[in-house]
């Protein structure tokens, strides 16, 4: 199935939640409110017609100030049995950065949900174990947000100035003692 | 990696890779060392018997490289101490031979570097 | 005797290993629970490697960005930057020039080639063979070596460009090449042969880390990993990019699903890339090697040192960035790892809004504590080494 034919049936099926849908380089996105993100995907993932069943990636892109809902989440769905892809987007506004986890419906979304959340600080709710996956448990700021400094904010994060103080300690150790 | 194995023979250097730190005499810091692994770095440092030395290898290790970022420290020595640097992104067998060399070079002229009345 | 009756007492016991684990590729950390020798609960940590490249990408122009895929999965980098650069091509819409895709095609096999020798080498190594890893990394030196001639760097060669390739090849390299084609399927026989109907080996592989069909799908892996299950999902024949329309190979997928059938997979994607590059070295046709599109590709270098317009150009394109359409594309291509996807969001400057890697070893890494979990602890390692990850790719 054509990409624009299956946006055209989550369309019929979902009126009001699909609000965008786009086509670049023959790639297909469809925008969609984030209320009820977790049917809509259990409707792409089951119908035997779609049959996406393949989860290549999910991210967040942060449009600061482009949009006024500030976050997405980019979900690339393909169908190995029909060889079709497809890419859904999920509006998050800042002020509610919540949206439901697609757990259920693809387990293997697990970390990629919890890099979002790392990354982005939205919250995936619903998922088991939503920690930080590739920064330090106790690091402040979610950095690819834009508002983020490449460079990190002015404050390290506290594990490594402790380690910067052991090794300053431990070089002016006292033999003589 | 290429380093240990058939053409460019390590173990004729003297070099032997052990598993553990506690058995070790040298480190190399390979690759780029972030915030999060800086304290385990340091502490594998920490355990190791003195005398140690420690070689850093490649300009991530050396300085950050093109990584100047957030999570990146700009360099081990900013926690380590560090006696060889090798350059490169990465470097070279060779010129991870020449460190090692360099290294050793070093160590023959010591003087009562690790004594008590250092 | 009834003492040595009775059944052992065992606690539970937490141990972490890694991340400067020998075993662990890189530094990954795998908090286990064992019972005795059993594995109750395995917990991957990652992230000792996280550089931010995805962070730094915003900050740099398309063509500046090239580099930074080099060390995403610094033993394939080959791989790397062609899907990269394919992926920028789709983004601005142009095409490489037919001889460009050709040589593409044929560096990116070879980055398999040596990706894989390596896996095949430190995985039997961490099992417990030390020759097949003498023997794969001499190997892999041959391929480095070509790689040297080819562009001046072994490892990170940054070869591939946005447009094309960066410098036509000589005959001289194509004759190496060839002797190293006509070679290498003794090569591997060799090496099977200590390998592959090895009783030990078997006996460490078979029916460890199963994982069905169905279950590889929902978990989202890629690439050999995926294909150990029976799923010939392979972004080479699903979605052919460069020249991969154009020459024969076969897919190899296992049936059980186990460390054995993956890796039984890999090594027939071994001779499957060999097969490629002898086809792409007969079938190589003449022409250019950079695209003819001005707008978005970098002009070449001894016309930009006696021509001002062209020294104009170059420098606009490299401090500013070209010009690129506004939109978004992902793109995947398939490394020795899996998939690896770049997803471009462009808002039309000369750098990306949003650069994201979709890494397969991020996937994999996922997926370890539902291979271990229920296994022995030595079987840990095995899973480790059958699902191919690098650390550098994982945490970005």
């Amino acid at each position: 199935m054509e990409p624009i034919q299956i946006a055209e049936r989550l369309k019929e099926r979902f009126p009001e939640e699909v609000l965008d849908v786009k086509e670049f380089r023959g790639q297909v996105s469809v925008t969609v409110g984030k209320g009820r993100i977790l049917e809509i995907c259990r409707y792409l993932h089951d119908d035997p017609d779609l049959y996406l069943d393949y989860l290549i990636d999910l991210c967040g892109v942060d449009y600061l100030g482009k949009k006024d809902n500030r976050f997405e989440v980019v979900y690339h769905l393909y169908s190995i049995r029909h060889r079709h892809a497809l890419r859904l987007k999920a509006e998050v506004p800042q002020n509610d950065a919540r949206i439901d986890s697609v757990m259920p419906v693809w387990i293997g979304v697990n970390w990629h949900e919890r890099e979002c959340y790392d990354l982005f600080g939205i919250v995936f709710s619903g998922h088991p174990d939503l920690r930080r996956v590739l920064l330090p448990e106790d690091w402040e700021g979610y950095p690819l947000r834009k508002d983020y400094p490449l460079k990190g904010p002015d404050t390290e994060w506290s594990g490594f100035t402790d380690v910067l103080e052991r090794s300053k300690k431990y070089r002016q150790f006292d033999w003589y003692q | 990696m290429a380093v240990y194995a058939s053409h460019n023979d390590l173990d004729r250097m003297g070099i032997i890779p052990r598993g553990s730190p506690r058995q070790s005499d040298f480190m190399f810091v390979a690759g780029t060392v972030t915030k999060k692994m800086s304290e385990i770095v340091r502490r594998v440092y920490d355990q190791m018997p003195e005398p140690r030395y420690v070689i850093s290898v490649g300009s991530c290790a050396n300085s950050g490289g093109i990584f100047n970022t957030y999570s990146t420290v700009q360099g081990c020595d900013t926690f380590l101490p560090i006696d060889v640097y090798i350059p490169g992104c990465p470097p070279r067998p060779e010129a991870f031979i020449d460190g090692i060399i360099r290294l050793q070079e070093k160590i023959r002229h010591e003087q009562f570097r690790w004594s008590r009345w250092r | 005797m009834e003492d040595i009756e009775k059944p052992f007492e065992t606690k539970e016991l937490t141990i972490s290993m890694g991340p400067q684990h020998p075993a662990t590729h890189g530094v990954l950390r795998l908090v286990l629970q064992l019972n005795g020798e059993n594995v109750v609960k395995c917990t991957p940590y990652v992230g000792y490697l996280h550089r931010g490249v995805e962070k730094l990408g915003e900050h740099r122009t398309y063509f500046a960005a090239l580099p930074l895929t080099d060390r995403l999965d610094y033993i394939s980098s080959m791989n790397n930057n062609v899907g990269y650069v394919n992926a920028v091509e789709k983004l601005f819409g142009i095409e490489a020039p037919e001889r460009a895709k050709f040589i593409r095609t044929m560096v990116a096999e070879m980055g398999r080639i040596s990706s894989h020798i390596i896996w095949l080498g430190t995985h039997v190594l961490d099992i417990g063979a030390t020759t097949p890893f003498l023997l794969s990394m001499a190997q892999r030196e041959r391929i480095l070596d070509l790689f040297e001639m080819l562009c001046g760097a072994r490892l990170t060669v940054s070869y591939p460009r946005v447009g094309g390739v960066r410098n036509d090849i000589s005959q001289e390299f194509l004759d190496l090449l060839y002797e190293f084609v006509l070679d290498f399927p003794s090569n591997m026989d060799d090496f099977e042969t200590l390998v592959t109907e090895n009783r030990i080996w078997k006996e460490r592989t078979v029916d460890i880390g199963v994982i069905s069909a169905e279950e590889a799908v929902n978990w989202g892996l890629t690439g050999g990993t995926l294909r150990g299950s029976g799923v010939d999902y392979d972004v080479r024949k699903y979605f052919p990019y460069d020249a991969y329309d154009r020459v024969e190979f076969d897919v190899p997928v296992g049936k059980k699903g186990d460390c054995y059938d993956r890796y039984l997979v890999r090594v027939g994607e071994l001779r499957q890339a060999n097969r490629i590059i002898k086809q792409c070295i007969e079938n190589l046709p003449a022409g250019p090697v950079m695209a003819d599109a001005p707008k978005f590709t970098l002009p070449p270098k001894d016309m930009v040192l006696k021509d001002m317009e062209h020294l104009i150009h170059q420098f606009i394109l490299i401090t500013k960035g070209p010009t690129v359409p506004e939109g978004e594309v992902y793109v995947g291509s398939e490394v020795p790892k899996g998939e690896l996807g770049f997803y471009f969001v462009s808002d039309g400057t000369g750098k990306p809004y949003r650069m994201r890697v979709r890494s397969p070893s991020f996937v994999h890494a996922s997926v370890l504590p539902r291979l271990s979990e229920g296994g022995l602890i030595a079987d840990v390692i095995a899973n480790i080494g059958t699902i191919d990850i690098v650390l550098g790719e994982c945490d970005r």
